[in-house]
C-alpha cells in the first residue's frame, strides 16, 4: 500500500465500484438483448478492474487470480455462450416487460438507497480501503434481483442472475479482500455450470413452447 | 475412524460417475444396489462414532458433529431407499419404452451426484464450501426436476432454477457478511470461515453484522427449504419431477437447507441471543404452516398434496428450533421422522403413478384393495404425517405445541388450530384414496420393479415404526448433543 495514499486508494476503489453500479442501470435501461449481454461483459470488466486494484493496493496476491478468472469466465466465456443462445433463439428485443424502463430505473434508484440504509450500521467494521463499496455491492445484488423479476425473456433473467453474482463477487472482494481461493474457484465453477444449464433450458423451453418468453410458462397454476 | 465418512461421501460420487461411463443397464443397476447398501452401512457407522462423543474431523476439510451426523442419518437412509425406488421406477419406464438406456444412465449420474452434493454440504467444516455444495445440489436438482422434458416439467424446473439461484445468491451474501465480521476478529485467514472457529469466537462478533447476515441466510436458504412466502417453486417441482426425485427433494434437500439455517443460528445465537433468530424462525414457520394448511384443502393432485404437507412440516420444525430448548430436540426429531414418512408417501404415490399414469386425486380410490403395499404405505405415511401416534411426528408436534404454549399461548392456539386443519385435510384425502372400491384398472407394474419398490417402502416403514415406539439410545445421545449445541450457556467442544 506504500505507493498510494490510503484515502486516494479508497476513492479509486469506490470509483470502480460506482462504475459497476452505473453499468447495472445501463442493463436495466436496455431493450436489445445482445446489448444487454455486452453491458454485462463491460460490467464484469469493471469488476475485474476493481479486484485487480484491491489486489494492487493491499498486496494480497490471490485476488489477482480471481480478477483473471473474472476476465476469462465472465468477460469472455459467459457472454459468448449467451450471444450464441440469443442468436439461436432468434430473439432480438424485449418488447414487453413486467415493469417499463422509466419505472424500472426509479425502482433501482430506490434499491440503491435501501442498500445504503441496510449496510450503513456495519460499515465502520470494514477495512478503510474498501468499506464504502459494500453498500454498492448490495445495491448491485438487489438490482440484479429486480431485473430477474421485471423481465420476461429467459436470457434477460439469466443476465439478472449474473448481475447478482457480480454484486456478490464485489461484496466478497471489498468486504473481505476476497474469499479464500478454493471458495472463489468453486463459486466460478458453479456459475459457469448454472449458465450452461440455463442455456440448455432455454432451448428446451423454446422447443416446447415455441417461445423463450417465460410468461408463457403458465401450465402450472393453483 | 474417518473411513465411514469417506465411504459415505465417496460412494455416491463414484457410482454417479460410473453410471455415466458404463453402458450396460445391469451394471448401472448393480452400482446403485451397491450404493444403497454402502450408504446404509456407512450411515450407521457414522452415527455410532459421532453419537458417542466428540466431532469426527478429516483434516481441515470435514467436520462432523452430532448435527451433521443427524443429517447423515437422514441422507443415508432416505438416499439408500430412494436409490432402490429410483431403480424400480426408472426401470419400469425403461421396460415400457418411455426412456432410453442413455437417459437412464444420465438420470442415475445426476441422482447420485445430487445426493453426494448434499452429503458433502452437511459434513464440511467451511461455511463457503457448504454453500458451493448446496449450490451444486441445486444445479443437479434443476436438471432432475425437468427430466421428463414435457411443458409442465420444464416450467417447474425453470421456476426452481430461477428462485433457487436467487435464494442461494442471497445466502452467499449472508455468508460474505459473516466472513466480513469474523475476519475482523480472526484476521484474513480461511479459519474465519470454519464452523468450529466461528463457534469459538461467536461472542466477540459484531451483533449488527450478524443480524444482517442471518436475515440474508434465512431468506436465502429458506427459499431452498420451501419456507413461505418463498415456497412457490416447491409444489410445482415436487409434482412434476420424477417421483424418486420428489421424494429426495422433500426428504433430503429441504432438510439440508434447514441444516444450513441451523448452523448459522448456532453462531448468531451466541452473538445476539436466541430471541432474534427465534422470533424470525417462529414467524416464518407459522406462516408456512398456515399457507400449507389452507392450500392443502384445494389440492387435486396427490403429489402436490404431499408437497404442501412438506411445507407444513418444515414450518413446524422451524417453529421447534425457534422456541429452543426442548423445541430443538423436537425439531431435529421432526426432521428425521418427516423425511422417513414423506419419502414413504412419495414411494407409494410413485407406485400409484406407475399403475394409473395420472396424478388426479379424485380418480384414485380403493388403493388398499388394488395395491395393498402401496396403499398401506400411503395410509401409514399419511397417518404419521398427520401427527398421530405411534409415530415420531406425534411426539415432536406435542413437544413443540407445549413449548410454544409456555412461551406464547396465543401462538400455540393458532399453531394448534392450523395443525388440526392440516391433519383433517390430509387424513381425509389419504383415507379416501385408500378405502372403497378401485374404479380404474390401470396398468400392471413389472415383477422386478415391484420387488424394488416394496423393498424401499418396507425399509422406510420399519425404520419409521422402530424409532416411533422408542428412541434408540444412540439417537437419544445425538439429540442431546444437538440440544447442547444450541444451548448458548454451554461451550462447544
Amino acid at each position: 500500500m506504500g505507493m498510494v495514499r490510503p484515502d486516494i486508494g479508497s476513492q479509486m476503489v469506490d470509483l470502480c465500484a460506482a462504475l459497476l453500479l452505473v453499468s447495472c442501470f445501463a442493463i436495466v435501461a436496455q431493450r436489445r438483448l445482445s446489448a444487454c449481454v455486452d453491458m454485462f461483459a463491460l460490467q464484469s470488466a469493471f469488476l475485474a478492474a476493481t479486484a485487480a486494484l484491491v489486489a494492487l493496493l493491499t498486496g494480497i496476491h490471490h485476488i489477482y487470480f480471481a480478477a483473471v478468472l473474472t476476465v476469462g469466465i465472465k468477460v469472455i466465456v459467459i457472454p459468448r455462450i449467451l450471444k450464441k443462445v440469443v442468436e439461436r433463439l432468434n430473439v432480438k428485443r424485449e418488447l414487453e416487460m413486467n415493469v417499463n424502463i422509466p419505472a424500472g430505473l426509479l425502482i433501482c434508484g430506490a434499491l440503491v438507497i435501501l442498500a445504503f440504509f441496510i449496510i450503513r450500521p456495519i460499515i465502520p467494521l470494514g477495512f478503510f480501503l474498501t468499506r464504502d463499496s459494500l453498500s454498492i455491492a448490495l445495491a448491485i445484488l438487489l438490482i440484479g434481483f429486480f431485473t430477474m423479476i421485471a423481465r420476461k425473456k429467459a436470457v434477460t433473467q439469466v443476465i439478472g442472475f449474473l448481475v447478482m453474482e457480480n454484486g456478490l463477487f464485489l461484496g466478497a472482494t471489498v468486504a473481505a479482500y476476497g474469499m479464500p481461493l478454493i471458495v472463489e474457484l468453486g463459486v466460478f465453477f458453479d456459475v459457469l455450470v448454472a449458465v450452461l444449464i440455463i442455456g440448455i433450458y432455454s432451448h428446451r423451453i423454446q422447443d416446447a413452447f415455441d417461445s423463450v418468453d417465460t410468461s408463457k410458462l403458465s401450465v402450472l397454476k393453483e | 475412524m474417518t473411513l465411514s465418512l469417506v465411504l459415505l461421501l465417496g460412494t455416491p460420487i463414484l457410482s454417479g460417475l460410473g453410471s455415466l461411463m458404463l453402458r450396460d443397464r445391469r451394471v448401472v443397476e448393480a452400482l446403485q444396489y451397491g450404493q444403497a447398501a454402502i450408504l446404509l452401512a456407512a450411515g450407521a457407522l457414522v452415527v455410532r462414532e459421532v453419537g458417542t462423543g466428540a466431532p469426527v474431523t478429516f483434516g481441515l476439510l470435514l467436520y462432523t458433529d452430532a448435527l451433521s451426523a443427524w443429517l447423515d442419518l437422514v441422507l443415508a437412509v432416505v438416499g439408500a431407499t430412494g436409490t432402490l425406488f429410483a431403480v424400480g421406477f426408472l426401470g419400469e419406464h425403461l421396460d415400457r419404452g418411455l426412456l432410453s438406456v442413455r437417459r437412464f444412465r444420465q438420470f442415475f449420474c445426476l441422482f447420485d451426484l445430487f445426493l453426494a452434493a448434499m452429503l458433502v454440504a452437511v459434513n464440511v467444516a467451511d461455511v463457503a464450501i457448504m454453500w458451493i455444495a448446496i449450490e451444486g445440489s441445486t444445479l443437479a436438482a434443476a436438471l432432475l426436476i425437468a427430466f421428463e422434458r414435457n411443458k409442465a416439467a420444464l416450467e417447474a424446473g425453470w421456476k426452481f432454477m430461477i428462485l433457487g439461484s436467487v435464494g442461494i445468491a442471497l445466502a452467499l451474501f449472508g455468508t460474505i457478511i459473516l466472513y466480513f465480521t469474523s475476519e475482523h476478529v480472526l484476521g484474513v485467514t480461511s479459519d474465519a470461515l470454519r464452523w468450529p472457529e466461528l463457534y469459538r469466537i461467536a461472542s466477540s462478533l459484531d451483533p449488527t453484522a450478524i443480524k444482517v447476515a442471518f436475515v440474508f441466510v434465512l431468506i436465502g436458504y429458506g427459499t431452498k427449504a420451501g419456507v413461505a412466502p418463498m415456497h412457490s417453486w416447491l409444489p410445482d417441482a415436487h409434482a412434476e419431477a420424477p417421483t424418486p426425485v420428489s421424494a429426495m427433494l422433500s426428504a433430503n434437500m429441504l432438510t439440508v437447507a434447514v441444516y444450513a439455517i441451523l448452523r448459522f443460528k448456532v453462531v448468531a445465537d451466541r452473538t445476539v441471543g436466541t430471541a432474534f433468530t427465534g422470533n424470525l424462525m417462529i414467524g416464518l414457520g407459522l406462516l408456512s404452516v398456515a399457507i400449507a394448511a389452507i392450500l392443502l384443502l384445494v389440492q387435486r393432485d396427490y403429489k402436490r398434496l404431499f408437497a404442501y404437507s412438506s411445507i407444513e412440516h418444515i414450518g413446524i420444525a422451524l417453529i421447534g428450533f425457534g422456541i429452543g430448548g426442548a423445541g430443538v430436540f423436537a425439531g431435529a426429531w421432526h426432521l428425521l421422522n418427516h423425511a422417513l414418512a414423506k419419502s414413504t408417501a412419495f414411494y407409494g404415490a410413485g407406485w400409484v403413478l406407475l399403475r394409473h399414469e395420472h396424478k388426479m386425486l379424485d380418480r384414485v380410490t380403493g388403493l388398499l384393495r388394488q395395491m395393498p403395499l402401496a396403499g398401506s404405505a400411503i395410509v401409514i405415511a399419511g397417518v404419521a404425517l398427520a401427527g398421530l401416534p405411534p409415530f415420531g411426528l406425534f411426539a415432536s408436534e406435542v413437544l413443540i405445541t407445549v413449548g410454544t404454549y409456555a412461551a406464547r399461548p396465543g401462538v400455540a392456539y393458532l399453531f394448534l388450530s392450523l395443525l388440526t386443519l392440516a391433519f383433517a385435510t390430509l387424513l381425509y384425502h389419504v383415507l379416501r384414496m385408500a378405502l372403497g372400491e378401485p374404479t380404474e384398472a390401470g396398468r400392471a407394474v413389472g415383477a422386478r420393479s415391484r420387488v424394488l419398490l416394496s423393498a424401499a417402502i418396507v425399509i422406510n416403514l420399519s425404520a419409521l415404526g422402530a424409532i416411533g415406539l422408542q428412541i434408540p439410545l444412540d439417537l437419544a445421545r445425538m439429540l442431546e448433543a444437538i440440544v447442547r449445541l444450541f444451548d448458548t450457556r454451554v461451550g462447544i467442544p
